[in-house]
């Protein structure tokens, strides 16, 4: 008793406490109904600020955040893994074998139409054919993606769609049409593809800039995960579905060199080191809360399965062309609370500026359940944007950081590395270099340092390790300490700093 | 050292689950229609040796059919009528894996099956006897997991009420936040189907029906009776194992697409469904022409009512109904002839009533 008052005692006395990013974040766990196996596939905010959830066993439930109480809107579905809020009463819902519109037409509260919208692809009944999206342009088209199937299983005797043999060697495979490709479906019904070469592609989305960006993930073709700016007709690396590419040869794409592969494809924008960053990117959502979730309104996030944080992304366009950083968002956070949980594999705001997490395993590492991301106030010390110049990198914060800690280089660590494009799965980090920073500078308004590296050299990551950065006379900590940008591209002549 | 011997025996026991095993049982009859053992519990991918020994007083034989497929195949066999003991009273069909031939007193036979995984039934195919004399080889590597004798529906048992199917209609049996209601409907892999299957359960008495729709071909592909289906394979994990029939098949559409639109090769192309009074009503197109499809039990006994409502369209329409044994069809437009069903010009609805003898 004495020695819990004297403990209660020294932490009253102490001072103040570390700054963590759980200051300015709560997180909150989300009941869910007895007897629901919460493998999260799909989750979405309808018009009238209600929750649309699509589970694993499929479900389709609908949440009142206000009265906390769940109901049933549809059932029956197969594997579906993303979700579309078109009104209060219909939802486009991906699964399986389909993109589907359901419409609750009696408003009953329970849909009464399954309506096929795109099923204008195969299926060799392999597990690994996963589908994602709908996510919609700014023309009304829908744009999906379709997983490779697995050499971890076969496939089944019947299939749907035309079988080609040659899209059936490799670890990851596409033995019926358009596997591994991103369909667009024009807003009036036709399926069309539209960039191929994908592996696993569990995360679409377009940024506030418009820009179609797709996640993929590590393994084989894939050295590390991956953000692609998706642009029509391109290829994007993972082989096997080029055999569904028009005009395409008759020959099975492994049998192509690798250098033969990569003068073909279009390189991610942003990577995502294995390990460093995430071991499965997924979902991407933008900050359209406009500041009602902090300081990074107009931002992309992304969710990640193996660990628990989700990751921002910074674009940088250098010569018309994406490319940029990730860091991790919310890492170590919930601290002083209820902790983030892993297996975040779809993301999605609330009215009220909340960031909504579903969470799935899926016989993979992850977990179930759904999770929400609360700003509290405050402004955490972080990075805002990470900018190429042509001698090093600006690096933005979210506030003035102090110039003590600021000019000191010793808090700015570089490494530089490549993945290596190649069959096998993954890739180790290729041609590690630590990259002396020889200068730094601390803008007028202390918000911006421009460092300056020894070299620069394209089609290498930077990987920069940040010191004890601090803001506001050393009462604000920064909140992460690694940034990791893909540079494709050198800025050859100062433009004046890019936006995004 | 500990943790490496658990590390080499979990490889160990990973590989054993996939070798190919060898394993021999003999069984014998017990008198009143019965096999002295009713369950035989195998690992995954055995190749079993079953040898039969008919110590009764009557002739028998021994027939392993594919699961669910026991009602079928002994439908089957009946309807070989006068040529049945030549056939040794098995019909040929692919629901049937291996057969001994006709075993009379006193003598011994042999088959040798590949089980794969699952619940395989055998059967004596002998008219009269197939409804009574049966038992099951389950392939498993989870016998622990299986039901105990007195509830398992594979097995013969008098005294056992028809309920047992019904325990997957509760709220916990269900797997879901609510109980299962029929009719009910899953998206799902279905064995013997296209990828893109839907299972739907019907209610009725004896655990209700059930029947496959093919979302890939647009075509109902089985039916059952006694039950719906066991998800737990399919729903663990990720994804990749069947969802379970659980019943006895008793209709196999074996007509490649029923519908003929004029003489045009069919070209289909799935729509959804719409559910009425939870049942659903399938769209498709068949060259172009709309057909809506509802699916009913029929009232009074196994068997379904198929109502199809079909779009204006000039061209003939004909829908192929092949005969097979155990099953009658009876057409609300036109007749059954040949093997199909010409629609008289402008029929827009018509409904067939498919039903076990």
């Amino acid at each position: 008793m004495l020695l819990s008052l004297l403990t209660s005692l020294w932490l009253w006395a102490s001072p103040a406490p570390a700054d963590t990013i759980s200051d300015y974040y709560t997180i909150e766990t989300i009941h869910t109904p007895p007897g629901l196996t919460a493998e999260t596939g799909a989750l979405t905010f309808l018009p009238d600020g209600r929750l649309a959830v699509c589970f694993h066993r499929g479900e389709v439930m609908l949440y009142n955040p206000k009265t906390k109480i769940w109901k049933l809107f549809a059932e029956g579905l197969h594997d579906p893994l993303g979700i579309m809020a078109i009104s209060n009463r219909e939802l486009l819902v991906m699964q399986r074998p389909e993109l589907t519109r359901l419409t609750d037409t009696n408003g009953d509260g329970v849909a009464d139409t399954y309506e096929t919208v795109a099923d204008q692809f195969g299926m060799s009944g392999n597990y690994h054919e996963f589908a994602f999206g709908p996510v919609r342009d700014s023309k009304g088209n829908l744009y999906i993606s379709l997983n490779t199937a697995s050499n971890g299983a076969g496939i089944r005797d019947e299939l749907r769609g035309r079988y080609d043999s040659l899209g059936r060697p490799g670890r990851m495979y596409a033995c019926v049409p358009y596997r591994g490709w991103v369909m667009q479906i024009t807003p009036d019904g036709k399926v069309k593809p539209y960039a191929s070469g994908f592996r696993s592609p569990n995360g679409l989305g377009f940024d506030a800039q418009g820009r179609l960006l797709v996640t993929d993930n590590q393994g084989d073709w894939l050295g590390t995960s991956k953000l692609y700016q998706v642009e029509e007709g391109k290829f994007y690396g993972h082989p096997t579905s080029l055999v569904w590419r028009p005009g395409f040869p008759e020959i099975d794409p492994l049998t192509l060199s690798p250098q033969t592969l990569d003068s073909m494809r279009t390189i991610e924008s942003i990577a995502f080191p294995h390990e460093v960053m995430a071991h499965s990117p997924t979902q991407m959502v933008v900050d359209n809360s406009k500041g009602k979730f902090g300081p990074f309104a107009g931002q992309t996030f992304v969710g990640e399965m193996d660990f628990p944080h989700l990751l921002r992304i910074l674009p940088d366009v250098v010569d018309g062309q994406m490319q940029g950083s990730c860091v991790p968002f919310f890492a170590k956070g919930g601290s002083n609370g209820t902790p983030l949980r892993i297996g975040n594999n779809r993301l999605a705001f609330a009215p009220d500026g909340s960031l909504w997490l579903g969470q799935t395993d899926h016989g993979w590492l992850g977990d179930r359940g759904i999770q929400r991301i609360r700003y509290t106030g405050g402004t955490p010390l972080d990075i805002l944007a990470m900018t190429l110049t042509p001698t090093g990198f600006d690096l933005t914060f979210t506030q003035p950081v102090d110039e003590s800690t600021a000019q000191q280089l010793a808090n700015y660590q570089v490494r530089s590395y490549y993945y290596e494009y190649h069959r096998a799965y993954g890739s180790p980090q290729k041609d590690v270099q630590v990259v002396p920073v020889s200068a730094v500078q601390l803008s007028p308004d202390h918000r911006t340092v421009s460092l300056t590296l020894a070299r620069l050299q394209p089609r290498r990551i930077y990987e920069l390790h940040l010191g004890k950065l601090t803001g506001n006379n050393g009462q604000k900590k920064l909140m992460n300490q690694v940034i990791c940008y893909t540079l494709n591209r050198l800025r050859t002549q100062a433009v004046g700093r890019a936006t995004n | 050292m500990g943790k490496l011997l658990l590390l080499l025996s979990a490889v160990l026991l990973h590989v054993s689950a996939w070798a190919q095993r060898d394993t021999t049982i003999t069984i014998t009859t017990s008198g009143g229609l019965q096999f002295d053992q009713k369950r035989l519990v195998v690992r995954p991918n055995t190749r079993l040796h079953l040898i039969f020994q008919n110590k009764d007083d009557m002739a028998h034989n021994l027939v392993v059919t594919r699961p669910n497929a026991r009602l079928r195949v002994v439908e089957f066999a009946l309807a070989l009528g006068d040529k049945g003991p030549a056939l040794h009273h098995v019909p040929v069909m692919s629901d049937v894996l291996a057969h001994t031939v006709s075993v009379e007193p006193g003598n011994t036979d042999s088959l040798t099956v590949k089980v794969a995984d699952g619940a395989y039934p055998f059967v004596c195919t002998y008219p009269g006897h197939g409804a009574v004399m049966y038992g099951v080889v389950y392939a498993t590597n989870e016998p622990e997991k299986l039901p105990p004798p007195s509830e398992d529906r594979n097995l013969p048992n008098p005294d056992r009420v028809a309920e047992a199917g019904m325990q997957h209609h509760h709220a916990n049996a269900s797997g879901h936040p609510y109980p299962l209601t029929l009719p009910a409907l899953y998206r799902t892999f279905m064995p013997d189907c296209g990828p893109a299957a839907i299972a739907v359960g019907l209610p009725g008495s004896d655990g209700g029906q059930s029947y496959v729709f093919d979302a890939g071909s647009c075509r109902l592909r089985y039916a059952w009776s006694g039950g719906f289906v066991d998800n737990s394979e399919q729903w663990d994990g990720k994804g990749q194992r069947f969802t379970k029939v659980v019943g006895d098949i008793y209709y196999r559409d074996t007509d490649d697409f029923p519908w003929r639109v004029g003489n045009q090769t069919p070209v289909v192309q799935f729509k959804g469904y719409r559910l009425i009074d939870r049942y659903p009503e399938f769209r498709y197109l068949v060259n172009g022409v709309e057909v809506r499809e509802l699916i009913r039990p029929r009232v009074g006994g196994r068997g379904l009512v198929r109502t199809f409502t079909i779009a204006p369209t000039k061209q003939p329409l004909t829908f192929r109904a092949t005969a097979q044994p155990g099953i009658q069809y009876k057409t609300s437009a036109g007749r059954l002839q040949n093997n199909q069903i010409r629609l008289p010009a402008g029929t827009r609805q018509f409904s067939l009533t498919l039903s076990t003898l």
